[in-house]
């Protein structure tokens, strides 16, 4: 009897303490916030953005270097919001998303991407043209 | 409305289980066991109705709305019409449960109810492989109307193009009928297999062990951090996770109830469901009837192989002939399917990677479920301590009636989880990393049903001295079967 009340105790314990572990970790997450934003942060940016349509494809630019793990959880992400269109990770498209975290547009980048801005909806996107040039 | 829309399609299950196995209203065993597995049979038959009517006649609501309410109106009749009677589950005999183990489960239950709600309250979409793949596609199918097709555009691919589409289509019909993209229906349904799965798990083990051993699974299951987090990241494993339960849990109850085969057409439903949610599902499916077969041959059971083969066919038929339409009809080519013969060739033949495979599996098997110990070591101990001495042989008697299903999990479970990790090895370009990402959650995916094989397996539980358990609980309450009785007082008075 006593061996079997000592492993369950044990068994509850561990799990409650492993539990309340997990718990701090997520409350540390809630209570430090990470430089990295949320979803629904993420898709707030693109609050002013034209509603997409279906068969709408744009093309995608970010300002993120390419070896940065964001860089492609922000473009996962940007199609993400903007279904039902198509977001192809290129800047060959007649439209192109530029995602952006500087104050303003970065038009060195616009430039080596020949893009031409056409509309920053500010919050760091923006659409742009390709260059006819 | 989201939640309206889900109480309907949890009605619809819930007649439906009703339906398989009638018992009068009230509170009983039986009605939560039903009702745990409704979430599931509701959540299956949902989803498939939507698939096939959006690929048969379009995304119309017009249609939509009154297929739903069609199939809630023909569960709801057949499970509180039906005149049948049938097999019921009641508890199982056992001591009184201590006081110590309901705080103790009720705390699990309040610490995983205030994680749930944590995580989902900080970020509601859940974790990227929750809303890249299944939420992606749930936006496709509802906001691209007739060209819902795009949500399978090969310039998708890193989503996972070719995972069924339960889970999608679930969240697609909640927002469709609402009219609201709310992250509201993707977090209920979560919440909805969560608490589903500790259902199955429980009831199945109530009726089965007892309400003791039945509360010691369901606090480790509480207690296992990484389900009640995977539940909030939305992700589709803990769906999985209780269709693959449901279906083991349905075996058990075969082997208590061999007369009865409607427990094997459930698991077969269930299994295909498994099938519907994710790949590894059919996966499953498969070595579910390859086990079963093995497994009723071994215990010397030949003459119900065919009837339960077919029972279990059965149940699988109508998900996976859903299934099988969305990958010949909808879905583009696995990826599986673009790797060069070669590459696989020359993955299978490097010993390296075998090697980081077995070491990222031990690595992931000693830190599962975030428990402070290694869970392997507990469980471990868990088995020592309880061990049976020569003088009380129980366990072994007491499991005999589980052979078959026992045997069925121990090879069905073991066998989903190597096929899953050969397809790595051979197909994975980044091994480590892949095992890194998802080996937790392919043990997720496995450990409730897990946890249900190895308290049915082992020596049952006795917390509180005969002598107090006799004075507090008078006998002969249980309408369980006379034989099984008489196992569980063997038990009791050890």
């Amino acid at each position: 009897l006593g061996r079997q009340k000592f492993v369950v105790l044990l068994l509850g314990a561990i799990a409650l303490a492993s539990s309340f572990w997990f718990l701090l970790d997520i409350v540390g997450a809630v209570a430090h916030r990470s430089p990295v934003l949320r979803v629904a942060e993420f898709e707030d940016r693109f609050v002013d953005f034209p509603k997409p349509e279906p068969h709408m494809v744009y093309g995608y630019v970010s300002d993120n270097a390419p070896n940065d793990p964001r860089s492609l959880w922000e473009y996962h992400l940007t199609q993400y919001v903007l279904a039902p269109a198509i977001i192809k990770d290129s800047a060959n498209e007649p439209l192109v998303v530029v995602n952006y975290h500087t104050k303003g547009l970065d038009l060195r980048m616009l430039r080596n991407n020949h893009l031409d801005p056409f509309h920053d909806f500010g919050n760091g996107v923006a659409l742009c043209r390709r260059s006819q040039r | 409305m989201t939640l309206l829309c889900l109480a309907a399609i949890w009605l619809a299950g819930f007649g439906l289980v009703r339906w398989l196995f009638p018992r009068p209203r009230g509170w009983s065993l039986h009605n939560i066991w039903l009702f745990s597995l409704a979430v599931g049979t509701g959540a299956g038959v949902a989803s498939c109705v939507y698939f096939l009517a959006l690929l048969l006649a379009g995304p119309s609501v017009a249609i939509l709305a009154p297929a739903l309410v069609v199939v809630v109106a023909i569960a709801l009749g057949l499970g509180f019409l039906t005149k049948r009677t049938g097999t019921q589950l009641d508890w199982a005999a056992s001591p009184p449960v201590p006081r110590y183990l309901r705080i103790l489960f009720l705390a699990a239950a309040a610490l995983a109810l205030v994680m749930f709600l944590s995580a989902v309250l900080y970020n509601s979409h859940g974790e990227e492989g929750a809303w890249s793949i299944w939420n992606l596609r749930a936006r496709f199918l509802v906001r691209a109307g007739t060209f819902w097709r795009l949500a399978f555009s090969s310039d998708l691919n890193w989503s996972r193009l070719d995972y069924p589409l339960l889970l999608p289509s679930l969240v697609a019909l909640c927002w469709k009928l609402s009219r609201e993209e709310s992250t509201a229906a993707p977090v209920a349904i979560a919440f909805l297999y969560g608490i589903g799965t500790l259902g199955v798990l429980i009831s199945t083990l109530a009726a089965l062990r007892g309400k003791t051993m039945a509360m010691v699974a369901g606090m480790l299951l509480l207690g296992t951090a990484s389900f009640v987090a995977l539940t909030a990241a939305l992700y589709g494993d803990v769906p999985l996770s209780f269709y693959i339960l449901s279906a083991i849990a349905l075996l058990c109850l075969q082997d208590r109830h061999p007369e009865d085969l409607r427990f094997s057409a459930l698991a077969g439903l269930m299994a295909g469901f498994a099938a519907w949610t994710r790949n590894e599902g059919l996966v499953f499916a498969i070595a579910l009837l390859l086990a079963r077969t093995f497994a009723l041959f071994l215990v010397r059971q030949r003459l119900a192989i065919v009837p339960q083969f077919l029972r279990l066919l059965a149940g699988m038929a109508a998900p996976l002939a859903v299934l099988i339409t969305f990958k010949l009809r909808v879905a583009p080519p696995s990826e599986y399917l673009s790797v060069p013969r070669a590459v696989i060739l020359k993955n299978l033949t490097d010993v390296g990677r075998w090697i980081t495979m077995i070491q990222g599996l031990m690595l992931v098997l000693l830190n599962f479920g975030r428990f402070l110990i290694p869970i392997v070591l507990l469980l471990g101990l868990y088995l020592y301590l309880l061990r049976s001495r020569p003088s009380e042989n129980v366990a072994s008697s007491e499991s005999v009636s589980y052979r078959a299903a026992l045997t069925t999990a121990w090879i069905a479970l073991p066998v989903t989880l190597v096929v899953q990790m050969v397809l790595d090895v051979l197909y994975e370009p980044n091994l480590a990393l892949e095992i890194g990402t998802s080996g937790e959650r392919s043990l997720i995916q496995l450990w409730p049903a897990a946890l249900l094989a190895f308290f049915l397996a082992s020596r049952p539980l006795q917390l509180v001295a005969p002598e107090q358990d006799r004075k507090s609980k008078p006998a002969g309450k249980s309408t369980r079967p006379k034989s099984a009785k008489s196992r569980h007082s063997v038990a009791e008075t050890h």
